[in-house]
């Protein structure tokens, strides 16, 4: 069964219609990322799972049918959905960040709550450093950790991540970026990524899907594809 | 000088009541976005259960307990029916929501209990203290000691319980708080229930004080909305330095500027906000925002 599933899903804004049917499977533990050029509908997806825009087609989490969800049910489900941006809460400190995420983690989770936080600590050591300071006060950088984090100890199934290396500094995006993996086998995730930056992508994503107006031009293991191939399918048309 | 402390208290004990119903205001101001212009109508629905209870020779701690669950439960009972339908539509709607509540209330409070003045014994007694000259009576004693407690109680549940903090998360950034599963709908309502439960006790409390009728909080809370404003809306500290600042100057340019008297007093509270408001556009502990176009 597969963490994640679109079968023909479409997505609008008002009349707009930004997702065009697209069918998309994140397996359990997989790392997939979303390609394509801005407008093409990888923001638009993440919003679709965590049911933040009109929809119609099939969503499942695990088998299950959320496309009647609303978002907090979704979250509750163990999808975290780490917006682009970064969505931190400005006013409160990177201490109530983390722990608001805490609380909203399964029960059964509940026990390994400062050992999480540790690990959290761990990959992000300067958020340990201004636990006391407010969201506001970091720089996008340490925003961007905060957030992931945040995502991280809510101790979701499956962990999507939009634009994370949006406005960073090309070494710290590929800090971030270089973490997926060990994120997923820490703590048994499967990864979504909306990513622009499909040369760091590639190297961090078992599977890429390239986006384009709102379809699915092309579905390949990272591996196999170059960053020929992704401008090539989503400047030039479908390969 | 024990005229001006007389006149110190007199102004902070009037100050309290302002910075109580202030505070409701901008807890329910910070959660949703919404002025609740029947805040004090919905207080003083909560007096009159007081009064009514108290009348029936019920115990005030049961009175106050009881009252303040009661105005809970309406509190959340009022945004669920009344707001939560025009959420999603502009300002100005939620705006005229709450002023039919307010005509609402005001209309039930008179059906039930006419629209005559009463007398309202105090919860603390009748007695009063003298300190070198200065009468504090009981009321006023208790007045400030019940706020006080509320205040600590407040900035307790919002600073260290979890449900404190989702209500601040679901404030500063909703849809974030959405996609980590907190229900931001009913963090709004329990900020009502949270308000209307303190506006219950500011009435038990500002009924002996004022005398209860149905539009004792009429004035009131014109002070109280000078007074939130004057603290920026959306700072509890604010709004309690700006009620208690409220009560002082009004007594003390009462007592001390001859013109000014007992008419034109409730003029002095709001020349003093214009005038911080023009240096500080956002208030006294208000955060800058800039508009949305």
């Amino acid at each position: 069964m597969n963490a994640l599933e679109l079968r023909g899903v479409s997505a609008y804004y008002g009349q707009v219609q930004a997702l065009r049917g697209i069918d998309l499977a994140l397996a359990e533990g997989e790392v997939v990322s979303l390609l394509g050029p801005n407008g093409a509908g990888k923001t638009t997806t993440l919003r679709a799972v965590s049911r933040m825009v009109r929809t119609s087609g099939t969503i499942e989490v695990y088998g299950r049918s959320i496309s009647r969800q609303r978002p907090e049910n979704v979250a509750r489900l163990g999808v975290a959905h780490v917006p682009a941006g970064r969505g931190t809460f400005s006013d409160l400190t990177v201490q109530e960040n983390l722990s608001l995420a805490s609380g909203m983690r399964p029960r059964s989770t509940s026990g390994l709550v400062s050992a999480d936080l540790d690990a959290v600590f761990g990959y992000f050591p300067i958020l340990a450093t201004f636990r006391d300071r407010r969201a506001r006060a970091l720089s996008g950088g340490q925003q961007q950790m905060l957030a992931i984090a945040r995502g991280l100890l809510s101790r979701p199934r499956i962990l999507m991540i939009d634009e994370p290396t949006l406005g960073l500094a090309p070494q710290l995006a590929r800090e971030i970026l270089g973490q997926l993996r060990t994120l997923r086998d820490d703590w048994n995730l499967s990864i979504l990524l909306a990513e622009q930056n499909a040369a760091l992508a590639l190297h961090v994503t078992d599977r890429v899907y390239v986006l384009e107006s709102g379809t699915v031009r092309l579905v390949r293991a990272a591996a196999e594809l170059t960053l020929a191939d992704v401008a090539a399918s989503s400047y030039l048309g479908p390969s | 000088m024990s005229y001006f402390f007389q006149q110190l208290v007199n102004g902070l004990s009037d100050g309290m009541i302002y910075a109580g119903m202030a505070l409701a205001l901008v807890v329910v101001f910070h959660g949703s976005g919404v002025l609740n212009i029947a805040q004090g109508e919905m207080a003083t629905f909560s007096a009159f259960l007081a009064w009514a209870a108290s009348s029936a020779h019920l115990p005030w701690p049961v009175v106050i307990i009881g009252v303040v669950v009661l105005s809970f439960v309406l509190g959340v009972g009022v945004e669920r029916v009344f707001i939560r339908p025009v959420e999603r539509a502009s300002e100005l709607n939620s705006l005229i929501v709450t002023l039919a509540v307010l005509l609402l209330t005001e209309a039930i409070i008179g059906s039930i209990w006419g629209f005559l003045p009463r007398s309202v014994p105090s919860p603390f007694g009748d007695g009063a203290t003298h300190v070198g000259g200065v009468t504090i009576t009981y009321q006023q004693i208790g007045a400030a000691a019940t706020l006080a407690a509320l205040l600590v109680l407040l900035y307790g549940f919002f600073q260290r319980t979890p449900v404190g903090i989702r209500m601040r998360a679901a404030t500063d950034n909703a849809e974030s708080a959405r996609l980590l599963g907190v229900r931001v709908g009913w963090m709004l309502a329990l900020g009502w229930g949270l308000a209307a439960a303190m506006g219950g006790v500011v009435g038990i409390l500002a009924a002996p004080q004022f005398g209860l009728d149905d539009s004792i909080f009429l004035n009131v809370m014109l002070y109280a909305f000078a007074a939130a404003t004057l603290g920026g809306l959306t700072s509890m500290p604010g709004a309690v330095i700006g009620g208690l600042l409220i009560g002082v100057t009004q007594t003390m340019s009462s007592a001390y500027v001859s013109f000014i008297g007992s008419d034109l007093n409730v003029v002095v509270p709001f020349a003093l906000i214009l005038a911080v408001l023009l240096i500080r556009p956002a208030g006294l502990l208000g955060r800058e925002t800039a508009g949305r176009v």
